[in-house]
Formats: C-alpha cells, sequence, structure tokens
C-alpha cells in the first residue's frame, strides 16, 4: 500500500445529524427495526443467522431497504460484532409554499424550514396537487442521519 | 495303451498334464521373494531403513513401498550432465493430511527445499495456519457427528476440530483480506497492478502467519510455489463469501489462469520432472496435467487407496497417466496401495530425511 493510500482519509459532510446512530451488538437486531448498511439507514426486511462453524463466528445475514431511496441492501456480520442503528425522527410541518422544487415549511412555534425537496413520484404529484388546489397541507418529514424527506402527505 | 491302464498306482496322465504344467526356466537375476530376519539384529537398533530394504522383496504393498523409496531416491540422485539441474519435485496432497500429523513431513520438506513446488486443496491451506492459532485433536472413526455438532467439534476421520479454531482463523484472516483488497484497489490503473492468485495468496498468507510450524511459512521462506485451484472450497472459500459483502461493492479478485500459466511453465521448463502424489482428486490431477505439458513426468509416485474400477482418476494408476502423456512411456512409476499417514513417514525417512 502506498503512504498516500495510507494517510487518505474520507470526511463525511459535517452534518448535525450524521452521528445520530447508536451502536447495538448485532445478533439484538430485529427484523422491522432500523440498520445503517453501507453508511445508509435501513429498515430490516429479512434477517437470518448462521451458527458457529467452519465458517467462523456466528453470522447474521441482513437484508435491508434505505428508508430514502427504498434501494435493497445486504450485509453479513459476525452476530457478536455491533452495528449502528439510526435514530430516525418523524416530523409534521404545514405546507406555506412550493419553490422551485422545494418545499416551504413552517412548525406551530413559526420555526421554517425550506430545504427538503418535493419528493419524486406519487406523493410529489399529490403534494402540488394539493397545494394548487389551496388545501391544507400537513406534510410528515423523515429525518435520520441528517437526511430529511418527506414521506407523507395529510390534506384537508 | 495309457500308463494308468499299465499301472493302476499312478494318477491318471490327463490329471499330470493339467497340474504339472513343466515351468520356464526364469530368466537370470529373476528377483527372489526375500524375507526379514529380525535375529540379524539381535544386539543392535532397527532403523527404518533396515525394515525397509527388508520389506523390499517382500511382495505387495511392501515392495511398492520400496519401489517408491528406490524411486524418489532417484529423483533425487538425478543432475543434469550440462547444467547440474536437479529433478523438479511436485507434491501433492489433500487436505486431511494437513490436519494429521503429516504436516510436520510436509513442513520440513518445504523448510529444506526438497521439493519445487505443491500442489494441495483449500483445507490443506486454511488447516496449516489454523494449526498455528489452535490445537486438532484425536478422536475417533465412531464419535457420533450429532454430539459432535452440538458440542461445537468437527471431524475429520479419527481428528477433531474446535469450532473455536475457526472463528480464530476468521480473525486472523479477515484483515489480511481487507488488506488485501486495498492493494488490489490502489493499484488500479498504475503499472503494477495487484492481480492476485492462489499462489500468491498462499505466499502472503505464510508471510503474515510469520510461525516456523507451518509448511506455507517456509514455502513463502524458500519461495517455493504453492497451488490451490480449488482455493474457495473451504473455509477460506467461506472467508472470501462473507468478505464480499463487507467489501461491497468492491470484491477481493483472485486469478486461476495465471496460476495454471505459472505451473504449466514449472513443469514445462523442468529439466526432469518428478510426481509425489498423496491422495487424488484436484492435487493428483493437477500436477499430472501440468507434467502432460512436457510430454509427461519422469518419474511418478503414487500413494493412495483409492480404486480404478470407477473411472475415476483419483483411482487411476499411472499406466493411465501414461495414456494421456502424463506421464512418459518409460518412466519410472509406482502406485503405493497404502494410506499415506501409514507409510509416508517411512518413505520420508528412507529418502529425504536419509543424509540429513
Amino acid at each position: 500500500m502506498s503512504d498516500d493510500a495510507q494517510h487518505e482519509h474520507t470526511f463525511d459532510s459535517a452534518d448535525a445529524g450524521a452521528s445520530k446512530t447508536a451502536p447495538i451488538q448485532c445478533s439484538a437486531l430485529r427484523k422491522n427495526g432500523f440498520v445503517v448498511i453501507k453508511g445508509r439507514p435501513c429498515k430490516i426486511v429479512d434477517m437470518s443467522t448462521s451458527k458457529t462453524g467452519k465458517h467462523g463466528h456466528a453470522k447474521v445475514h441482513l437484508v435491508g431497504i434505505d428508508i430514502f431511496t427504498s434501494k435493497k441492501l445486504e450485509e453479513l456480520c459476525p452476530s457478536t460484532h455491533n452495528m449502528d442503528v439510526p435514530e430516525v425522527k418523524k416530523e409534521r410541518w404545514t405546507l406555506i409554499n412550493i419553490d422551485d422544487g422545494f418545499l416551504n415549511l413552517v412548525d406551530n412555534d413559526g420555526k421554517e424550514k425550506n430545504y427538503v425537496k418535493v419528493p419524486e413520484g406519487e406523493l410529489g404529484e399529490k403534494i402540488q396537487e394539493a397545494f394548487d388546489a389551496d388545501k391544507d397541507c400537513t406534510i410528515e418529514i423523515q429525518i435520520s442521519m441528517g437526511e430529511e424527506a418527506a414521506i407523507k402527505l395529510d390534506a384537508a | 495303451m495309457s500308463p494308468t491302464e499299465q499301472n493302476p498306482n499312478l494318477p491318471p496322465s490327463q490329471a499330470t498334464e493339467a497340474v504339472l504344467v513343466p515351468s520356464d526356466e526364469l530368466p537370470e537375476g529373476a528377483q527372489k521373494v526375500e524375507e526379514i530376519d529380525f535375529n540379524a539384529f539381535k544386539g543392535k537398533p532397527i532403523t527404518v531403513d533396515d525394515v525397509l530394504q527388508g520389506m523390499k522383496h517382500m511382495g505387495f504393498q511392501a515392495s511398492s513401498m520400496g519401489e517408491a523409496v528406490r524411486i524418489i531416491n532417484e529423483m533425487r540422485a538425478w543432475r543434469d550432465p550440462e547444467t547440474g539441474a536437479r529433478t523438479t519435485i511436485f507434491l501433492g496432497y489433500t487436505s486431511n493430511m494437513i490436519s494429521s500429523g503429516l504436516r510436520g513431513i510436509f513442513r520440513y520438506l518445504v523448510q529444506n527445499n526438497h521439493v519445487s513446488c505443491i500442489v494441495t486443496t483449500a483445507g490443506g491451506i486454511e488447516e496449516d495456519f489454523i494449526k498455528c492459532l489452535g490445537d486438532t485433536y484425536m478422536s475417533s472413526f465412531s464419535a457420533k457427528g450429532a454430539e459432535l455438532r452440538a458440542r461445537g467439534l468437527n471431524r475429520i476421520g479419527n481428528l477433531m476440530v474446535p469450532n473455536a479454531n475457526y472463528c480464530a482463523f476468521e480473525d486472523w484472516v479477515v484483515p489480511i483480506l481487507d488488506k488485501m483488497l486495498e492493494e488490489q484497489e490502489a493499484s488500479k490503473g498504475t503499472e503494477e497492478e495487484v492481480n492476485w492468485t492462489p499462489s500468491k495468496v498462499i505466499h502472503r498468507l505464510g508471510k503474515e502467519i510469520n510461525n516456523e510450524s507451518s509448511v506455507y511459512y517456509w514455502a513463502y521462506k524458500n519461495n517455493i510455489p504453492v497451488f490451490c485451484p480449488a482455493l474457495t472450497d473451504g473455509s477460506l472459500g467461506d472467508m472470501l463469501y462473507f468478505h464480499t459483502f463487507k467489501a461491497s461493492p468492491r470484491q477481493l479478485k483472485i486469478d486461476i489462469v495465471e496460476d495454471i500459466r505459472r505451473v504449466n511453465t514449472i513443469a514445462v521448463r523442468a529439466k526432469r520432472a518428478g510426481m509425489i502424489i498423496l491422495g487424488g482428486g484436484v492435487v493428483k490431477h493437477h500436477i499430472a496435467n501440468a507434467c502432460l505439458m512436457r510430454n509427461g513426468a519422469d518419474y511418478a509416485v503414487y500413494i493412495n487407496t483409492a480404486q480404478e474400477f470407477d473411472g475415476s482418476d483419483a483411482g487411476a494408476r499411472p499406466d493411465e497417466a501414461i495414456s494421456w502423456g502424463k506421464i512418459k512411456p518409460g518412466a519410472d512409476h509406482v502406485k503405493v496401495y497404502l494410506e499415506a499417514s501409514a507409510c509416508f513417514p517411512f518413505i520420508v525417512a528412507s529418502t529425504f530425511a536419509k543424509d540429513a
């Protein structure tokens, strides 16, 4: 290995939420719970374990779905090793405007949030329709590991 | 009138002619069956060599063992008249033999540069390293599988390996796989791209284990190539499988094409080629196949208990390899129908270790 490669560090973007994960022993993970796979917050959709044997330590095989991109991710981890569980928060905000693909949101205290994108696909279209129809729109925002996304619309 | 009719006390002439066919005169120098007489050793120590010399003309597998000793000693004695080059000796053995105490004999052969090249299977690689991390124990052929499983013990014939050894192996090997992957990735697009092969992986692991009881530590030290075309068929394969998940989307690549070229080149360039093959399967055929590239080996010693009636290469006698050109028609060869752990220590004692 060259010296350069050894001293090369990857600096993650210094997001306030980036460290919002907690380690947990792999064997304590459960289906439908959350886990970080390849640096992405995922919901566990499948989980299986193999006992200790010729292949070494007992292993846990995890299949997760990225909670933001819906991409399938897999991980195989010795059951005694730790894995990170992401903190996943949900907040409800009122939609006041849509500006160049971004949602302008406000909460009950009058605090504004203007950096969440209009989601792609059906949900985004529904939000646009409801907003255009002057409906009162409450948007559920999912927050995890410094990433935020609109995941649900309540329109009245 | 027949003699019987003449004399009723003689056997019928038809019977006499059928039973008592007169024997041909045996050629001069025909080998008589010989016996070992332990009276001759009264009052002095009996050496392995004494016994093997005494067994040479006993017949059956005792004589095959004697043949193996003679052929190996010829391999060792030969020198190229022009260059002084020695016989290139290919040694093959299966995984179970590394699990057994034969490992110490292979280590001795490699440590002292007695062989030029080794071919083995995945277990033949990993069990050598695992033995540096934990012990293998005696068991019994009749130990119950279900009970052993419940106790986390794996049986190899009448030996057993605790699961803990494989956990220790995982803890040792995975960080090395990580480093090897890093080296592979870092070298991409450079002038010296790292292209791992089974023989390079084994060389690296031999360096990393840094333990004088290891066969592959000495292979690394003495630069003796060790080939394992089926490297993934064992615990190492399990580790490589799990490593793909850990490393994803990157992946450690291990190239068997570069290695087939390397092993065949060794055979092609050999002034003389000798094969010593313990057991069957990949290890037996891989060496024979490499020797095909040079129109056959000059010496062949097979030691295994496999039978030929199923048509497998494992059971094939040297004569079948001659038909393929893997052994030269005039080559010196023997198949010893004995289990390796029971005979190879004596063969080595009477050959490679003799003048040590």
